[in-house]
């Protein structure tokens, strides 16, 4: 059913000098995780901006449940159950916890549920999100997404500046959204946690797409990786 | 001197007024609108005509007067949130200065270039403390300087558009991408400090120079009072317009300082922001 | 060579272009009516004052809303000298005038050291509104009793004042044209782009500031002091605010810093109202079309005179990659010169530096001594020590947030309050600003792009270098790390080889020691490895001892034979490459990339 898709067809982003990422193909389904892997530069995350509207792409079509988006603003690709998360703990300081998740999680209610993954938190609830650690907030931005109750959700490098223990405590929670039927794009510096959780993978280096197929077999092929990420 | 001090009151006020105007817009919407006093000055112009040329009623006309200002103001702040969403403060703050030389001299073509015949709508004396008469205006400025600031904050802090606002205010992008409509907010923004500047000034220009040009530039201590809260504190900026407006009465009566009179505020200003500012040296973004 | 950069060509086609105008001039003082010149004078005073826009607004990036405040004051000098008879003659009060205004302007601008953007635009608005209400009461030097400012005598005449006028305006032309060629100018389009990359190369911040305000003060003086001659009396309504903002979106909407689209801002000041009054329309009608127009350049982001000249650019960059296309060029960055690589070297991902015990017994240049940096509750670095041989290169490394980004700026001089000391050849460096470090010989590079795309890259090398570099040597440098011509503008180059720019112009600058914060961040695999070879080269090469912070640890492990690594703003191992990458600890901490290590 195309209805539930996010389809990238041959997408290009371009940025002042020339494209940063060309000609990419790609498909996420709801409930299950897509990894995008590659050294720092690649163009995911310009990628990733071009989906959620952050920036305009310079090619291609990007399609939702079928119909074109991309002249859609951020905000309408938002209400359309599109999050992003971005890179490095988007959280809004001066607003306490509570009133971080209280942009997207209408009723009390809401914000429990999406509180119920993070216990952590609870004792936190009245602070400013700014005191907080790296840890805790990167647990508001995802809890923050769940109350969103998105269709797809765009990761941009998760674990960015969080100490491991941190982040394999994190990593799971991506694993219970795809299950509860979010298609999950994941970009991720790291690769082996990564592929571990996705199904297809696909590696960028130098712009172009070097790699696009089952997650398992790069996984389970160091050399294959390697390559991908010196090639292009 | 206390007289001084104490007539100054009233433009103190209207100061406050409009510079926590200037700071709600420069902190909420990311720009200090030049053409906040411009606005109201051309809404209460055509409330004017309203009143005295179509012979509405002073009631009616000065409402209608209140939203063109208002309006006048959201259409600024469109042409901001359509083409200069992604500028700084500096570059969206500089487009301001457009309108108001455009307002200006629109007012001139439109009304003329003498002084408008404002008939008040509030006047006369309030009461008196020792040998000083308050006017009803100073009281109306005050009250409503400090009824702006403190339901403002009461709107950002306690209610979901409030922290909407605010979180827009801080991360735009981030704010955006889990879907607040930011331009509606925005240009919300504008609309209701265009309607309260309007009101304020309609009620203050019949007590003092109204030709255009002087309505206009209320914006230089208007930004002054905004300027001693670094345009974030609202409080400080009620402060700041209460002071000066206090100084600049005062001032006026010493003999003494007759040259460097007018700088005596402005100076004030600058040093309490230049201390207040001290320890950044460095600018964190560049 | 083509003629155009010929040094003897590139210093006097200004003069010549000046003797030119000054002879329209002559040309249309005698041809013009009477009405016109009047208006001619208008025109080139206006012309003048939006010269000085141009430097303060246009080119350093500073919103001033007083200068037609600086015109008065100006007038008011020049209208003084006047009426006591000072000695001398007009031009010499016009001088004065100038200088006048100029030391005003410096008081003006000593809040933008503290205050910026909006801050600072208010402050000036602030003192235009003060001053303007002072003039109305104090009013001109000689007004009360109607004493007309003298002309010069030479050019007493109307038609004679205009020829004057437009002479100053040459001279003023040029002035600001060698100025801004100069390190001046491009002081101030770095200190327009970015204080900390401003402070990093050396110069000061507040120097490049008050310069700016300085001279742009003074054309405004200049331009008061011409007015005060051609309408003899001049009063207060000449010089309000409100005209002070016109001329500032006038400014803005035109492009001022270039010389030639200030001279097309003053025509249009006379211009526009003028044409009003001939089809009869109402003169207010002047100020709505400059509101608009003003709010149309700011809402584009550009103004016309960039406009006209980026279709000259864009027309010239092809014509200049057709040409290097034919010459078999790939266009583009250039790639590496192979005769200028050490012979045969080519490194690849299994490259690993050697230590040199020869240069390891050197004093260090660079001992760091218990650094520590407190963010309130958070401590960034703690207790941070390591040293750096002379003629050495230490990678430092470490997990994101570990504090190496802190590291640089603390070593640097951005964060004064630290613990600990850091010492540059035996000397504490404590208390000394960014610019005296730089200066005393620590360069660093940034992270993020802090090199103004306003520049070319020859003026841009120059100012970072601060000595005395024949063409020769900075074309030589550009070509051995793969940078662009010299004579490339810095807008047209990418991200990633701005930042080897960046690199080239440091080591230029002989440094004892120069740190580079991630130089391969943005460049491809390939850039990546030629600079790792040209990095290698440098101590050798050029004498410089390096400190280079990088994520690839291909990179390091290629060019490091000494590496510190940090975790949580600690020390976690320091010392030669081998023995800190097989540590436990060091391992533990890269965890995520465990796969790289291997």
């Amino acid at each position: 059913m195309t209805d539930d898709l996010l389809e990238l067809d041959d997408v290009t982003v371009s940025r002042g000098a020339g494209p940063v990422i060309s000609h990419v193909t790609l498909t996420v389904r709801p409930g299950e995780v897509l990894a995008l892997v590659g050294p720092n530069g690649a163009g995911k995350t310009s990628l990733i901006e071009s989906i959620s509207g952050v920036t305009a792409n310079s090619g291609g079509t990007i399609r939702l449940g079928g119909e074109p988006i991309d002249r859609l603003s951020r905000v309408a690709r938002a209400r359309r159950g599109i999050v992003h998360i971005e890179q490095g703990r988007a959280v809004f300081p001066s607003l306490t916890v509570r009133e971080n998740l209280s942009l997207t999680a209408r009723t009390p209610a809401e914000i429990d549920a999406a509180l119920a993954h993070f216990p952590e938190l609870e004792k936190r609830i009245d602070s400013p999100a700014a005191l907080l650690s790296g840890g805790e907030q990167q647990m508001v931005v995802l809890a923050r997404a769940f109350a969103a109750k998105p269709r797809f959700l765009l990761i941009d490098e998760m674990s960015l500046g969080l100490a491991p223990v941190v982040f394999t405590r994190l990593f799971p929670i991506v694993g219970t959204l795809a299950e509860s039927g979010v298609g999950v794009l994941l970009v991720e510096q790291f690769t082996g946690l990564a592929l571990g959780l996705a199904r297809e993978a696909i590696v960028v280096a130098s712009g172009q797409v070097t790699f696009q197929g089952d997650a398992a077999q790069l996984r389970d092929q160091p050399q294959l990786l390697h390559r991908a990420y010196l090639g292009g | 001197m206390i007289e001084g001090a104490l007539a100054g009151l009233a433009a103190g006020g209207l100061y406050a007024v409009l510079g926590v105007c200037l700071t709600l817009m420069a902190r909420l919407v990311r720009v200090v609108n030049f053409a906040q006093a411009a606005t109201g000055m051309f809404g209460g112009f055509c409330a004017v005509w309203l009143v005295t040329t179509a012979g509405l009623p002073i009631w009616l006309g000065s409402v209608i007067g209140i939203l063109i200002g208002g309006l006048l103001a959201a259409l600024i702040g469109w042409i901001a949130a359509t083409w200069l969403s992604e500028a700084s403060l500096t570059t969206r703050s500089a487009m301001t200065v457009g309108p108001l030389l455009l307002l200006i001299s629109l007012s001139f073509i439109l009304f003329g270039n003498k002084p408008q015949p404002f008939t008040p709508i509030i006047a006369g004396p309030a009461f008196r403390i020792g040998g000083v008469v308050i006017s009803q205006v100073t009281l109306w400025t005050v009250g409503m300087a400090l009824v702006v600031a403190v339901g403002v904050h009461f709107l950002l802090t306690k209610t979901r558009i409030g922290t909407q606002l605010r979180a827009l205010s801080e991360r735009p992008t981030t704010a955006e991408l889990l879907g607040i409509r930011s331009r509606p907010l925005a240009i919300s923004v504008w609309f209701v400090t265009g309607l309260i500047s309007a009101i304020v000034i309609i009620i203050v220009a019949p007590s003092q120079s109204n030709d255009a040009t002087s309505l206009s530039m209320l914006i230089v201590p208007a930004a002054a009072a905004a300027l001693l809260g670094g345009f974030r504190r609202l409080d400080l900026a009620v402060v700041g317009g209460l002071v000066l407006g206090m100084l600049s009465g005062l001032v006026a009566q010493i003999d003494e300082v007759a040259l460097i009179r007018n700088f005596l505020p402005f100076l004030f200003i600058v040093v309490l922001l230049l201390w207040t500012q001290r320890k950044e040296v460095w600018d964190a973004a560049r | 060579m083509p003629l155009a950069d010929r040094s003897w060509f590139r210093f006097t086609w200004p003069f010549a272009v000046a003797v030119v105008g000054i002879a329209v001039g002559y040309a249309l003082s005698e041809g013009l009516s009477g009405y016109f010149v009047f208006l001619a004078v208008s025109a080139v005073t206006a012309a003048i004052a939006i010269l000085g826009l141009g430097i303060i607004t246009g080119s350093a990036g500073m919103i001033a809303l007083c200068q037609l405040t600086f015109a008065a004051i100006g007038a008011w000098i020049v209208a003084g000298l006047s009426y006591i008879d000072a000695p001398g003659g007009f031009a010499v009060w016009l001088v004065l005038g100038g200088i006048g205004a100029g030391v005003v302007g410096i008081l003006v601008g000593l809040p933008a050291l503290r205050l910026r953007g909006v801050n600072l635009a208010v402050v000036t608005l602030g003192f235009a509104a003060a001053a303007d209400v002072t003039l109305v009461q104090i009013q001109f030097p000689g007004s009360a009793d109607g004493t007309a400012v003298h002309r010069p005598e030479l050019f007493s005449s109307d038609r004679g004042y205009f020829f004057f006028s437009v002479i100053v305006l040459a001279l003023c032309g040029l002035a600001v044209f060698f100025l801004q060629r100069g390190r001046w100018g491009t002081s101030w389009k770095a200190v327009a782009f970015s204080e900390r990359g401003t402070a990093s190369a050396g110069q000061s911040v507040p120097g490049a500031k008050l310069t700016a305000f300085a001279i742009s003060a003074a054309l405004g003086g200049i331009s008061g002091g011409l007015i005060a001659g051609q309408v003899q009396l001049p009063f207060a309504s000449s010089f309000t605010p409100l005209q002070s903002l016109a001329l500032y979106v006038l400014a803005v909407m035109s492009g001022a810093y270039l010389i030639d689209m200030a001279i097309f801002g003053g025509i249009l000041w006379v211009l526009v109202p003028e044409l009003l009054k001939q089809w009869g329309i109402k003169l207010d009608w002047g100020f709505v079309i400059f509101g608009a127009l003003g709010v149309q350049a700011l809402t584009s982001g550009t103004n016309l005179g960039q406009g006209i000249r980026n279709l000259f650019y864009r027309r010239a960059d092809k014509r200049r990659a057709a040409q290097a296309q034919a010459a078999g060029d790939a266009g583009g960055p250039a790639s590496p010169s192979p005769e200028l690589s050490p012979a045969g070297a080519r490194i690849s991902t299994t490259t690993v530096a050697t230590l040199d015990p020869v240069a390891d017994a050197n004093a260090p240049v660079l001992v760091v001594d218990g650094l520590s940096v407190e963010f309130g509750a958070l401590k960034a670095l703690d207790d941070v020590s390591f040293e750096v041989p002379a003629g050495t290169i230490m990678g430092l490394i470490g997990p994101n947030g570990a504090g190496k980004s802190t590291f640089v700026d603390a070593i640097s001089g951005f964060l004064p309050r630290h613990g600990g000391r850091v010492l540059l050849d035996g000397a504490d460096l404590a208390g000394m600003s960014p610019t005296r470090r730089a200066r005393q010989g620590l360069r660093r590079t940034y992270q993020q792009d802090r090199v103004p795309p306003s520049l070319t890259v020859e003026a841009y090398v120059r100012f970072v270098a601060r000595r005395r570099l024949d063409r020769n040597e900075i074309e030589h440098t550009l070509a051995f790390f793969g940078c662009p011509p010299a004579r490339s503008r810095l807008s047209s180059v990418d991200v990633g080889t701005r930042r080897l720019v960046e690199v080239a112009a440091n080591v230029l600058a002989k440094p004892r020691l120069l740190i580079l914060d991630e130089p391969a961040a943005g460049l491809s695999h390939e850039e990546h490895l030629a600079l790792a070879v040209r990095l290698r080269d440098l101590p050798a090469r050029f004498g410089i001892s390096l400190v280079i912070i990088e994520h690839d640890l291909d990179l390091v492990r290629s060019v490091c034979p000494r590496l510190t690594v940090l975790d949580f703003g600690r020390v976690l191992a320091s010392g030669p490459q081998t023995d800190v990458l097989e540590d436990p600890a060091v391992i533990r901490a890269y965890m995520g990339e465990t796969e790289l290590l291997q």
